[in-house]
Order: structure tokens, then C-alpha cells, then sequence
């Protein structure tokens, strides 16, 4: 288990956030770039964030290049993260299903899988009887959308979300990572366009490089350094229902009517909604947008008209404004931003902690993550990828 | 769901709203004299603040106008409402009414339940 | 077996009715619920529990329940349905759950024998190697394993919503909130008061606390109140109703069942979901009992000593006559008076309270009685098969006897029902003296009356409600309210009792729902997870359905002991909405199905149905696909031969989908400058232009034909997809930039039915319907416009084309549209007119190499990518977006551009969204990226070439005409040959449109 220390008076690295990327980039600059000297300062508990809220679909059928092979590398350290951690990922392949309802979805997933055909994914084409025999609960035929088809990546799925901030939290810990809880980082305090530390709850802690990832307060802590992030930050809802014995097989993704839904292993169906159109740090969206979901899912599942809903709640997702996220450095030097992952964010965890921990040590991005850098939004060169992003912003 | 005056047709649900970002961003007179930096913070950067928030309202499904208003983000409370052509009140009108749900701080996931 | 009753139960009557439970019918009352139904006919086991599938009995007499859940198979198999809540009816057939073969034979109860090894995080701990084994072997078992009930069946709801905005609302019709309404009846206030029973009383009904309020009996009193509030002109009431959520803005859902107690006619609304704004929040909704943590305290005939007593006095029904009674407090004694006003006697009293601190009253009561009694002492644990049969007592001097019982009543304390108060955003605070969380700070216009607010002292409570409610300046009520039992709570900490006899099946637990043992939090918090949200998710303790009502702050008891820290410091978890499960059904409401979203179709809908259109959506939009001439035509077919037949005589669309908006103001030109790339300045009255519009990140958003009558008056077109977006997008930059601009817009879209007649005979159609307008060529050229009157009322004709032939679009006016249609068909005939719909639209267009805005366009393409530098207004100062177009990236000359691409080899066909590449071959599997110039956003067998077409969105496209490239296909490894070429394929001198 990880040990609660009281923060020492600085370190190499402080990573603000004790989510699954914060702990992942943590657990990966010790373990690949043999920095020991790390704080993950947390200010409430971990993985208590979008980490233990999101609806745990792991995929990686992403449109462009730069985000298939981001996501990829995630799904491809996803695959290995039970044995690598001694943790119990729960990581069940069962495959994320894309439905189409229109030509034009059609049109776009088709160009889609053949992107990531090339990129080396396994994404497919599936006919709306391929579909039924996937999932025979779903009504494909007798509603407002008729579903057309899908892409199907099998290798997708969804993982015990818990379990990864977990087991990066035990094995940063084994190498000597500080975890401190219960921390608030107030702000960041910088000298000369450079990175001093954070000031804390508990008092000031220097630091040589400090790390962000807090998720949706992540440009209320940039602006204390002075730096500006173009991210929003709005309310994502999720419910579950009671549980009952396994009916869907897969995670079924619909974009069109805004609804997706997996079951767990305990028999609850896992449903995620949309995000909310305005910024808030309420953790409770709207519940027009619960209504909306719920009425999509009881017209694709006619047996989840006698279903209930057992919980609900709210996650603050922080958004770019082309549904990719920042893995960048910026004009602070030792200053790191990991942010903006909108919907999505808890598929990339390892991936995006792995490079993200390179990007720290090396000062510099790994290839993998050069193209999701600050200065595209002065360029243009933006990887816009709303298409993928499968919930609308 | 929250509940929003709008200045012409009075209180009605948040769904009839759509929300058009922060408020008080003016586009540059002349966007040619920018460079790419700035020309970008333009299109892409807004205030994200955890707290008093200056932002744009279109009453969408009703009678299609704009105004702005002052919101709280950390507990949606709406502070203000006025017209675009009102002046931007200031931001000491609200520090003092700022009312905290469950204590949650400035910065930090919050989900506080129990009066410390 | 006849049904047991109490004779003198007010809230049931006496008709029987027939119930069925495992295929076995019983006997019970109108009014029951299937827990009391149950009781009466003395069965304890009930189900089988989540994972250990222990035998489990019903606990509790309400919506706290964990373990009574029941699947409803006349109810489209309902699964776990609280026993204790949802009402019995004549006919209704329930199933026990989690159970297989049978209920008191379970296979999945070797689960129990395993459970040993099941403890707290197993699963992050085991399961993992040997490499595959998860996947294969451990994942599907465990799933197999999973959920409670079995799966419903297909239902299709007819729930409705309701919304309600009141200046106070109730929630809660028990004494507290009767007292309430009773002080608003007939003032300005519009009241709305909620109930979850079918009766109000709350625990005046519920127990035998109460004895009498101002002099009358407590059912009358009930009955007379709620007289007076239904007569009073300011005050609902619902019943059967549970408030679920309590959002932001006082704003609550609440859920009503219609057919409580009886049977569903499907045919109408059986749910209906309030939504509720209020003013003021009057939370009066109670308390709820919580359990002791002792040895096997999940048997059947474990059940909480108040609902116990709701049993006796709510629904008439004594679940035993003997029971054991086990209490930390002063509150239980009224149960044993109940029991001993039926007769019957408890077989022991078990207090946990010192000798002292025992009230004399009901020392001398037990002593009178001769009930044993068992001071300073608690329950070491019970035994039995599938049901208690022993109960085993450490007395004050620390000894183990056991007694022989049927049922045990085990009351630790009572929690403020806190749930809602929390949901609303309001804090909560400790209170030593009723060992509970209570409201404390309100985020909202929220009050608590009475237990919620953690007041249980009947003698105080007018004076609190006085109190509380002072502001809304109605009269003080005060009314006498003679109990029972002695008023004030007196109660001793106890969460967990000491076990003795330690086996390894024994189990002291803490959730019943989701079986987490006592145990599971200590080896947990040895392992670390010590912070309560760690906790909660590791070991699953408060995740069940019934999100450990009875159970959540015992947990944290006994996580505070441990870590030796006190309560509020431990902290409590989120309470997420619903308070309740709540119905997927009322949720969605008659939103769905044919309400889902509604259709819109144009005024021509009903001839293309009689014409054999099959539809696309567009939108909302249903649009005509294409037209199948006879039964065996093809969609392939159809096309092919819509397309010829327009390019040889003519052909006519339905556009009445594409959006129109009417620019009107001295500054609409201005405002056109700035809103589209195009400029405008120099272009003539009566003519028309297509345009761009960009968004402010330089990529096009849409297009369409603008109609310029003068310098302040624009017509624009937009796709039919686009229309909404466009249209704000105008007002918001109308309003909220350049609100100096005088321009008024106002969308047409639904005031026009526009036609697209296209075609070489277009010009000849068109000239016999509207014989006096002079069609010819000087003096009606491409893109110009004429408008006139037909039949009174205003209509256009454009002369445009999105097929590359002579084409003209007609708007007119919808109430004349359909006569139109048919005579444009009348003359049409001649001259082999042919309705043609979307899909040849689409490739009649890639034929002239025009784009479709989402299909060659992503949001990602500028006008320079599609080769639309001639319609920048390069002179013009700004307009939305251009400056984005010289951005860095954005301006290097080797970007995607459009191009046109045709297979080599003519008899192969390119599929759409597939990617250009170097090379010639595939491998069958790719490992490392393969690198690729773009994709195809457009590709069609062309009639009118004989040959596949398409275009191509590839980098530095411009730069690779001529150049021969391959082009993947879905499946294969072998690529298609193809070279690049221009992506006009027809009439590029654009002859045809022109003359």
C-alpha cells in the first residue's frame, strides 16, 4: 500500500494531480527515466476525479494519425498493465462499437476505419445484422434513427477504473514517489519565466519541474504561473443502473443520439451522457441532458424501459477546441501541462502518462506526443478530431 | 437544471439557452495587423475561471437575443444578467455574495459534505 | 393457509386477493405490499444475496431495503423491485432472484462455502496470470456471475411528466410535514406536498409512538388534516410519490406510481415523473432506522425493530410473535408495546444501554410484562438454517447464553434521512447526542422539519416548525402531542458487536446488498484504502441499489474506531441522486419513439411516397434518397438511371430543405462583406453568387447561393443540414459584434418550396408552366433571378444548377407547392422529366466536380484546400475567418487539396473513405503505420462516363495531376491503380450551365 508523507521541501518533479495520468507520469518517470525525487500532490483522494467517474471505455479509433497513434499506444500498454503493475486492471476486450444512424455517419466511420486500417487497428465495418448478433437486446430497426451499422474496434473495452490509479500509485510508491493527499496546490509560483514550486496547503515545496494534470482545474492553475490554456471546462453526467444478469456484450457507442453503454462486471449498465453547453466546476450538469440520454438508450434497449437508474453524477471535463488534448511544454521553463482531454481522457491514461513523463525528464515531447503541443493554436495546425470524439462538445 | 432571466422574456430553464462563451471579447478591429499568437488567443482562448465568470447567454428557443450575465461557475449561481449594451459591472459587485456549496474550495475537486 | 391480519389495521382492507411468489400462490390483502403479503403468509426466505448467495429475508418495511428485491414476471419481468415497497395486487407474480435452481436450493451459494477467499479487492489482487487467462477464462466467469435479477422484457412506456411551479414544497406527508401544510392551508402560498406512501401519517401510521395529537387519535387526526389541506384552495397533494432529486435552482423530480396496488393497464401512463420548481424546500422526510454488525445479521428473520413495528401497525401483519428485541436506545420500547397490545410478547429484551442509563418507564414496562431483559448487553451473533433459530447474548458480565427465536430486531440508532439535504448541495454536521449526521448549513432555500433535521422530540417539534417557518409569517400552530414512550433519545454508540464463535462462514456485515462483511474494512485499511471514498469503492461497501441506507454511517463507525479518529473527520461519501432507483421509463417520458425527435418533411412528402421515394434523414429532414421505378430496381439501378435520364432531358429535386435567409437592411451589405468570403460589393441587383461562409478558425463552415436584389437586400441559401447553424451564427455576430449594423435577418426556410429542375429540356419545362416569363438565355442568363407573383403570393426563380446542366430553381410559396410539383409533371412529361433525389444529386454534382460541405469538407479545409482562392474577396479589409487563412500552417501550399481520382483500370470501382497510397499492395496484416496522402471523399459509378469518378482530398494535390497513385479498398491487400486528374468530369468549359 501507499504511504500518506507528510511533502518534503522539494523535489525534481511535483505532478499536480493524483488522478491516473498524474500517478501513471509518476510511476513512468521513475520506472523509464529513473527520476525518483517525485511528489504527486493531490488535493482530495485518489483517483478521485475523472478517474472514478468516467464510464471506463478504452479504445483507440481515433481519425488522424497523431491520435491513433496516441491512443495506440495507450490501448498497447492497456494490454500489459495487469501483469506490469501486479494489479488487477480488469481490462476486458470486448470490443466499442460505433453506431451509425445516417449516410453521413456511415460515410465518416467507413473513412475512418480505413484510416485506421493503415495506422494498423482493427477497427471494422459491421452490418446492422452482425450488430444484432453482438447485441440482440438492441432495437436497430423501429426508431426515430435506424441504426445503419457500425465500426467495431474488438480490441476496445473498458477497464476497472479505480484500479489504475491504484496500481500506479503502489508501484510509484515502491520506487520512491512521494503521494501526498489531501493537498491543495494553490498556486505556482514562477521567477523569471521559470518554475520555482507550488504553494500548497501545507506550505511551499520547490521544485525543479512541476507537472499538471488536474484534469478541468488545469487553466485555474496555469493562470497562476501566468500561463494562458484554451481549454473549457464543462460538466460530463454518467449513470448506472441497477444491476442484472449480462445482456450486452460490448460497449455500444452512439454519437448521434449521445449515449453509450457498456455493463460491468458486477451487472450494472455503465451509461454515459453528453456535456453540458456552458463551463462549471459544480460537478452536476443539467438534467435535461440525463433525460436525453436515458430516452436514446430506452428506444435502442426496449428491455431497459423496465430498468432503473441507480446512481448519477458529474465530472468536470476540461476541453480544447479540437477535442484533442495538450501534452506540452510551454513558455514557463519546468512548467508541463497535461490537459484537455475532454470526454476521453481516461482510455489515453498509460499512453499519455508514458509520454507525458518523457516530455518532463527529456524537456521535450516523445514523437508520439509532438503534434498535441500549445503552439497549434497559433499555427492552425490543429488535429481536430470532433468526429471521434464521440460525445458532442 | 438552473434558471436564467433572460432580460426580455424573464425566467425560464437553462435548455432554452445556449451559452456563447466568455463575455467581453471583442473581435480585433483589424485582424491583419495580428500575429499568429495573438490572432490565435482571439479564436481559440478563453477564461476558464473556477469562480466569477463573465459570459454570453442567446435565449435560442425563445426570442433569439443575446445578453450577458455573471455567473458563478463553482456553484452556477447567477450573479447578474444584463444587456450587451449595459456596461460590464465590476467584479467587486459579487465577491462578497459568493455562497459556497458544501464548502468547496477555490481550486480542487470538491465534494465536501461535512461542515468542518 | 389462510392470510394472517391484525384486526384493527386502518390502512388495509379487507378484500383478499391472490398472489403468486416461486410459482406457489398465496393469500393477502388489497393494500399489501409484497413484503407484508409475504409475512403474512409466513415466509422469511426471500432471495439469495449479490455475491455470497447467502439466504436472505426482508429486513426492513421500506425504501431502505436491501436484500427483499423481487423480480415482477407479470410486469415485463421487472427485476429487483423492493419487496417492501411495490404493492401486492390480485394476479401479481413475483420471483425470487439471484437463485438458480431454486430459491432454497441456490448452486451460486458455493460462493458462500468459497467465500473465504472472496474478501475485500480480490479481484485487483488475483485473477491475472497465466498470460490470457483473465481474458479467456477468469473475465467471462466472473461476468457470468454478475447482476441480480434477470433481464425484463421489451417495454414500451407510456409515462408522461408533469411540471409544477409552486412556491413551497413538501416533501414528506408524516407529522412534520402535515403540520406544515396545515399552517399554509389558505395563504398565499401555492403548496405542493409529496408523499411516497399511499397514506399520510408517516410515523404516526409507520408506529405506535404517538398516542394522540390535540386530544384526537392519531388516525383521525391524520384524516381530519388532510381534510382540511384538499378543501384549502392553495395546496396539493401527491401520493404514491418519492422525491428522487434534488437539482440546482430548487429544482426536484419526484416519480408517481399511478397503478400502486394495482394492476398496469399498458394502454395508459403508469409512471407519471414530476418536475418541480419551487421557491422554498420543506424537507420533512424522516429518518431511517440503521442495523447493528453482529454475527450472521443477514439470516432471515433479521429484521429492524422499527420496521418491525410498521408491520404491525402500517399493514396489520406480525412477522413473529416472539421476537428477540436488540437496541442501543431508548426508541424500541414502543415496538414491544405494540406487540403486547396484540397479545404477544417479545422473547427478550436486549439493551446495550447501562443499567442507568435505561429509562425507569420502560424497565418497570419490561419488568411488568415479564419480558426477559438483558441490560448492558448485546447480541453475539445468530444461528440457523436459512432463518434464525438461535440467538446467541453476551450479558453485562460478559457470559454467552443463547435463546431460541425466530426473529431478531436489531435498532441502531436513527440517521436524519439526509439524502435529499445533501443532494441540494447543503452541508451536514455531527451531532454526539443522536450519533448522526444532521443538515446543517443550507446551500438553497432549503428547510428541515422535524426528525430529518435531527430533532426527535415530538413536544419540541411545533415550536421547531414555528420556528423554521417564522418567515413566511403564517400563524404559529401549537399543537399537544401525547406519545407513547418518553420523548427524548437517549442512545449508546454501538456498531459492531464482539464476535466469539469465529467460523469461517460466519459473517458480521456491514452492506447486505453487496454482501461486504465487517472484515472487508478492517483487511482494507490494513491494505491502506483508508480514506472513505478508497474504501467504498475497494471493498463496494454503499453501492448497492439501496446505496446503504441502513448501513453507509455504521461504516463509518466502525472505519473511525479503527483508524481512531472521530466521525466527522472520517468524513462521509457523496449521496448521488437518485435518492431512489428511479425508472429509465419516467426518465425518458413519450420523448421517444415517434416523439423522439420530430420528422419534418416537405410540402411534396406525400408524392414521393406515392411515387416509391425511399428516404434518407438529413437532419430531421426525411429527403427522397431515390425514386425505385418498379419493385426489382436497385438502389444502384435507380441512380444510374435518375442520373442519365436528367443529363439527357431533365430531371427535378425537392430542395425544399435547404435552408434561406433574408438579409434586409441599409447595412446588409456590409454585413454580407463580413459574413461570407465572396465580395459583394461589385456584384449586380438580380444576381446571384455562390458563397462561402468560414468560421472564424478559416475552415468552412457552409455554402450556398446568394440572391443579391440590391445593396440591402440578400436572399442566402444554406445546406439543409447547416440552416440553424448558420442563422445563429449571423445573429450572433449581428447582435453581438457589429450591433451598429443595421440588418434585420429572418429565416425562410419553411416560407419557400424551392424545385431544382435541371436538365437540357429544363428550359422548355419551365417556359410551359410559367408561359410569361422569357426563360431565354440573354434575357434570363446564369445566376441571375426574377421574382413575381403566383396566384398572390411571392416566388423566385433562380437560374442555378448543382448538376453542371442548364438548371433553374423555383421558390414558392408552400400552399401552392404541391399543384405546382404536379403540373411541372403534367408539361414535364413530354420532355421525359425524372424526380431524382439526394443520391444522384450527389452524383450528378461530383460529376461537375462540385463539393458537398461534410462530405469533402470536415471542418478541416479551407476555400485554397478545394481550389476556391477565386471566391476570397482578396480586396476586402475582413471578413469572418480570414485571417486564420494566413496562418502559418494554414497557408502552406502543399495542405490536402481536392483533386479528382479515376481508376486505371475503368471496371473497378473506388469506395468512398478509402486512403491513397504509394504503394501497390497491402499487407494482409499492418503492423507499422502506413503512410497515405488523403482519403476519398466522393466516388460514383458515373452513367453518363461509364467509369468510376471521385474525388480526393490528398496532400499537395495540386502539385499531382497526372500522376498515377493506388487507392486501398475495404478488405483487400491489393490497391487500385489510379491516377489524378482534374475533379471536373463534365462540361468543364461549364457549356452547358451557360447556355
Amino acid at each position: 500500500m501507499w504511504e500518506s508523507p507528510e511533502p518534503k521541501k522539494g523535489y525534481d518533479v511535483i505532478i499536480v494531480g493524483g488522478g491516473g495520468h498524474g500517478l501513471g507520469t509518476a510511476y513512468y518517470l521513475a520506472k523509464e527515466h529513473g527520476i525518483k525525487n517525485i511528489a504527486v500532490i493531490e488535493k482530495g483522494w485518489l483517483g478521485g476525479g475523472n478517474t472514478g467517474r468516467n464510464t471506463t471505455i478504452i479504445r483507440s479509433n481515433y481519425l488522424w494519425n497523431e491520435s491513433a497513434n496516441l491512443y495506440d499506444h495507450s490501448v498497447k500498454l492497456w494490454e500489459n498493465l495487469s501483469e506490469e503493475l501486479n494489479f488487477n486492471m480488469m481490462f476486458s476486450q470486448r470490443g466499442v462499437m460505433n453506431l451509425a444512424h445516417n449516410e453521413h455517419d456511415i460515410k465518416e466511420m467507413k473513412r475512418r476505419i480505413s484510416a485506421n486500417r493503415l495506422n494498423g487497428l482493427d477497427t471494422q465495418w459491421v452490418d446492422t445484422k452482425q450488430i444484432k448478433e453482438l447485441v440482440p437486446i438492441m432495437n436497430t430497426e423501429n426508431l426515430r434513427y435506424p441504426v445503419l451499422g457500425a465500426a467495431f474496434q474488438p480490441r476496445g473495452g473498458v477497464a476497472r477504473h479505480d484500479a489504475v490509479a491504484w496500481g500506479y500509485a503502489l508501484r510509484s510508491n515502491e520506487m520512491g514517489v512521494d503521494i501526498i493527499q489531501n493537498c491543495e496546490v494553490k498556486d505556482i509560483k514562477t521567477d523569471n519565466h521559470k518554475v520555482e514550486g507550488v504553494n500548497t496547503s501545507k506550505g511551499f515545496i520547490r521544485a525543479n519541474k512541476v507537472a499538471v494534470v488536474a484534469s478541468g482545474h488545469t487553466s485555474v492553475l496555469a493562470q497562476t504561473a501566468g500561463v494562458r490554456l484554451p481549454l473549457q471546462s464543462r460538466p460530463l453526467q454518467a449513470l448506472v443502473s441497477e444491476p442484472i444478469k449480462p445482456v450486452i456484450n460490448t460497449v455500444v457507442m452512439s454519437n448521434a443520439v449521445h449515449a453509450y453503454v457498456s455493463q460491468s462486471d458486477k451487472g450494472e449498465l455503465v451509461i454515459g451522457a453528453g456535456t453540458d453547453g456552458y463551463n462549471s466546476f459544480t460537478q452536476r450538469g443539467g438534467y435535461d441532458v440525463i433525460e436525453e440520454t436515458v430516452r436514446a438508450i430506452v428506444e435502442l434497449y426496449p428491455i431497459f424501459g423496465k430498468m432503473k437508474m441507480l446512481r448519477q453524477w458529474g465530472g468536470i471535463v476540461d476541453i480544447c477546441p479540437d477535442a484533442s488534448p495538450i501534452i506540452s511544454k510551454c513558455e514557463v521553463k519546468g512548467l508541463y501541462f497535461n490537459c484537455g482531454w475532454g470526454t476521453g481522457g481516461f482510455k489515453a491514461t498509460p499512453g499519455s502518462a508514458n509520454v507525458f513523463a518523457h516530455t518532463v525528464a527529456k524537456d521535450e515531447p516523445h514523437k508520439i506526443n509532438e503534434a498535441f503541443n500549445l503552439e497549434r493554436f497559433s499555427n492552425g495546425r490543429l488535429i481536430d478530431e470532433h468526429g471521434a470524439a464521440a460525445v458532442a462538445h | 437544471m438552473i434558471l436564467i432571466n433572460c432580460p426580455y422574456c424573464g425566467e425560464r430553464e437553462q435548455s432554452e439557452f445556449t451559452n456563447g462563451g466568455e463575455a467581453h471579447v471583442i473581435r480585433p478591429k483589424d485582424p491583419d495587423t495580428l500575429n499568429d499568437k495573438d490572432w490565435g488567443q482571439y479564436v481559440f482562448y478563453r477564461s476558464n475561471p473556477k469562480g466569477i465568470f463573465y459570459e454570453r447567454w442567446v435565449h435560442s428557443h425563445g426570442c433569439r437575443k443575446w445578453f450577458n450575465a455573471v455567473r458563478d461557475t463553482s456553484t452556477d449561481t447567477i450573479l447578474k444578467i444584463y444587456k450587451l449594451t449595459d456596461n460590464k459591472p465590476d467584479i467587486s459587485e459579487f465577491q462578497s455574495s459568493l455562497k459556497s456549496p458544501s464548502g468547496e474550495p477555490a481550486v480542487g475537486s470538491g465534494n465536501f459534505a461535512v461542515k468542518k | 393457509m389462510p392470510a394472517l391480519r391484525n384486526k384493527d389495521c386502518n390502512y388495509i382492507s379487507n378484500k383478499e386477493i391472490k398472489i403468486t411468489f416461486d410459482g406457489k400462490s398465496y393469500s393477502a390483502y388489497e393494500g399489501d405490499t409484497i413484503a407484508s403479503a409475504l409475512l403474512r403468509n409466513n415466509i422469511r426466505l426471500i432471495g439469495r444475496s449479490f455475491k455470497y448467495h447467502r439466504p436472505r429475508g426482508i429486513y426492513t418495511c421500506g425504501i431502505e431495503e436491501p436484500n427483499a428485491l423481487v423480480q415482477i414476471l407479470n410486469e415485463h419481468n421487472e427485476p429487483n423491485t423492493r419487496a417492501t415497497v411495490k404493492k401486492a395486487y390480485d394476479g401479481i407474480n413475483i420471483s425470487s432472484q439471484n437463485r438458480w435452481p431454486s430459491l432454497s436450493f441456490d448452486i451460486g451459494s458455493i460462493n458462500n462455502i468459497l467465500s473465504p477467499i472472496f474478501s475485500a479487492g480480490f479481484y485487483y489482487k488475483t485473477f491475472m496470470g497465466p498470460k490470457g487467462f483473465w481474458k479467456k477464462i477468469y473475465e467471462p466467469l466472473i461476468r457470468r456471475t454478475a447482476g441480480l435479477g434477470k433481464p425484463p422484457k421489451n417495454f414500451r412506456s407510456k409515462s408522461i411528466h408533469q411540471n409544477h411551479n409552486v412556491d413551497i414544497l413538501i416533501v414528506g406527508g408524516g407529522l412534520s410535514g402535515l403540520i406544515a401544510a396545515k399552517k399554509l392551508i389558505d395563504t398565499n402560498n401555492e403548496v405542493l406536498l409529496v408523499e411516497q406512501d399511499s397514506f399520510l401519517g408517516g410515523i404516526l401510521k409507520n408506529s405506535n409512538k404517538v398516542k394522540q395529537i390535540d386530544g384526537k387519535n392519531v388516525f383521525e387526526w391524520v384524516k381530519e388534516t388532510e381534510k382540511l389541506i384538499l378543501k384549502s384552495k392553495n395546496i396539493k397533494i401527491l401520493k404514491n410519490t418519492l422525491v428522487t432529486t434534488y437539482n440546482f435552482t430548487n429544482h426536484l423530480i419526484a416519480l408517481e406510481d399511478k397503478y400502486s396496488g394495482k394492476k398496469i393497464d399498458v394502454s395508459k401512463s403508469e409512471l407519471t415523473l414530476h418536475k418541480i420548481r419551487t421557491t422554498h424546500t420543506i424537507l420533512a422526510n424522516g429518518h431511517i432506522e440503521r442495523f447493528i454488525s453482529f454475527r450472521n445479521n443477514d439470516l432471515p428473520g433479521v429484521m429492524l425493530a422499527s420496521s418491525f413495528e410498521k408491520y404491525i401497525e402500517r399493514y396489520g401483519v406480525t412477522p413473529d410473535e416472539k421476537p428477540v428485541i436488540f437496541t442501543n436506545n431508548s426508541s424500541t420500547v414502543s415496538l414491544v408495546k405494540s406487540l403486547i397490545n396484540l397479545n404477544c410478547k417479545p422473547s427478550a429484551y436486549i439493551d446495550a444501554r447501562k443499567q442507568e442509563d435505561i429509562e425507569d418507564e420502560t424497565k418497570e414496562y419490561l419488568s411488568k410484562n415479564n419480558i426477559l431483559f438483558y441490560p448492558e448487553s448485546e447480541v453475539e451473533g445468530c444461528e440457523g438454517n436459512k432463518k434464525v433459530e438461535k440467538v446467541y447474548i453476551r450479558n453485562s458480565s460478559n457470559k454467552i447464553s443463547s435463546i431460541n427465536a425466530k426473529m431478531l430486531c436489531p435498532s441502531g440508532g436513527f440517521n436524519p434521512d439526509i439524502h435529499l439535504f445533501t443532494q441540494s448541495k447543503g452541508l451536514v454536521k455531527w451531532d454526539d447526542k443522536i450519533i448522526s449526521f444532521k443538515p446543517d448549513t443550507a446551500f438553497q432555500n432549503t428547510i428541515t422539519l422535524g426528525s430529518v433535521s435531527g430533532n426527535y422530540e415530538f413536544k419540541n417539534l411545533c415550536k421547531e416548525i414555528n420556528k423554521k417557518l417564522s418567515f413566511l409569517k403564517v400563524d404559529d400552530l401549537n399543537l399537544e402531542i401525547k406519545t407513547n414512550i418518553r420523548d427524548n433519545l437517549s442512545i449508546k454508540e454501538l456498531w459492531e458487536t464482539k464476535t466469539n464463535k469465529k467460523s469461517k462462514w460466519s459473517k458480521s456485515f456491514i452492506d447486505l446488498h453487496n454482501d461486504v462483511t465487517t472484515k472487508d474494512l478492517k483487511q482494507a485499511i490494513n491494505e491502506g484504502y483508508d480514506r472513505i471514498e478508497h474504501l467504498k469503492r475497494y471493498t463496494t461497501n454503499s453501492m448497492g441499489t439501496d446505496q446503504g441506507k441502513i448501513s453507509s454511517i455504521n461504516s463509518l463507525g466502525i472505519v473511525s474506531k479503527i483508524l481512531n479518529k472521530k466521525i466527522e473527520e472520517v468524513g462521509t461519501t457523496t449521496y448521488r441522486p437518485p435518492y431512489a432507483p428511479l425508472s429509465f421509463a419516467a426518465i425518458a417520458g413519450r420523448s421517444t419513439y415517434e416523439y423522439y425527435d420530430p420528422e419534418r418533411k416537405t410540402p411534396i412528402h406525400n408524392w414521393h411516397i406515392k411515387n416509391n421515394a425511399v428516404f434518407e434523414d438529413v437532419g430531421q429532414w426525411k429527403r427522397p434518397w431515390y425514386f425505385k421505378k418498379n419493385e426489382t430496381e436497385t438502389m444502384h439501378q435507380a441512380v444510374q438511371r435518375e442520373s442519365k435520364q436528367t443529363r439527357q432531358s431533365a430531371g427535378i429535386l425537392d430542395g425544399s430543405t435547404l435552408g434561406k435567409i433574408e438579409i434586409k437592411g441599409k447595412d446588409a451589405l456590409e454585413f454580407m462583406n463580413l459574413m461570407y468570403t465572396n465580395a459583394f460589393t461589385k456584384m449586380k441587383p438580380m444576381t446571384s453568387r455562390y458563397a462561402l461562409m468560414l468560421g472564424e478558425d478559416g475552415m468552412i463552415m457552409d455554402d450556398g447561393i446568394i440572391c443579391k436584389i440590391n445593396d440591402k437586400h440578400f436572399i442566402a441559401t444554406t445546406t439543409s443540414g447547416g440552416a440553424p447553424k448558420v442563422f445563429a451564427h449571423m445573429e450572433e455576430f449581428l447582435q453581438t459584434e457589429w450591433p451598429h449594423l443595421q440588418v434585420y435577418l429572418n429565416s425562410i426556410t419553411e416560407q419557400f418550396t424551392t424545385f431544382n429542375i435541371s436538365g437540357p429540356k429544363a428550359r422548355e419545362i419551365v417556359s410551359k408552366v410559367f408561359s410569361d416569363i422569357d426563360f431565354s438565355n440573354e434575357k434570363f442568363p446564369f445566376m441571375t433571378f426574377k421574382t413575381f407573383n403566383y396566384k398572390n403570393t411571392q416566388a423566385r426563380i433562380m437560374r442555378a444548377s448543382f448538376t453542371g446542366e442548364l438548371g433553374y430553381e423555383i421558390y414558392i410559396s408552400p400552399q401552392h407547392a404541391f399543384e405546382l410539383w404536379e403540373l411541372i409533371f403534367k408539361y414535364g412529361k413530354d420532355f421525359d422529366l425524372v424526380p431524382y433525389g439526394t443520391e444522384t444529386m450527389h452524383l450528378l454534382r461530383a460529376e461537375k466536380g462540385y463539393v458537398v460541405i461534410g462530405q469533402e469538407t470536415d471542418g478541416t479545409v479551407t476555400p485554397i484546400d478545394i481550389n476556391f482562392n477565386w471566391m476570397i474577396g482578396k480586396k476586402k479589409k475582413d471578413f469572418i475567418g480570414k485571417r486564420s487563412l494566413t496562418r502559418s500552417d494554414t497557408a502552406r501550399d502543399d495542405r490536402k487539396q481536392l483533386v479528382g481520382i479515376v481508376p486505371l483500370d475503368k471496371s473497378q470501382f473506388i469506395e468512398e473513405g478509402q486512403h491513397i497510397v504509394e504503394c501497390e499492395n497491402l499487407p494482409s496484416k499492418i503492423k507499422t503505420p502506413i503512410e497515405y496522402l488523403g482519403h476519398i471523399s466522393s466516388s460514383y459509378h458515373s452513367p453518363n462516363l461509364s467509369h468510376c469518378i471521385s474525388m480526393a482530398m490528398i496532400k499537395n494535390g495540386n502539385k499531382l495531376m497526372g500522376k498515377k497513385l493506388f487507392v486501398s479498398t475495404p478488405k483487400g491487400t491489393k490497391n487500385i491503380p489510379v491516377e489524378i486528374v482534374s475533379p471536373v468530369f463534365i462540361d468543364p468549359e461549364n457549356e452547358r450551365l451557360t447556355s
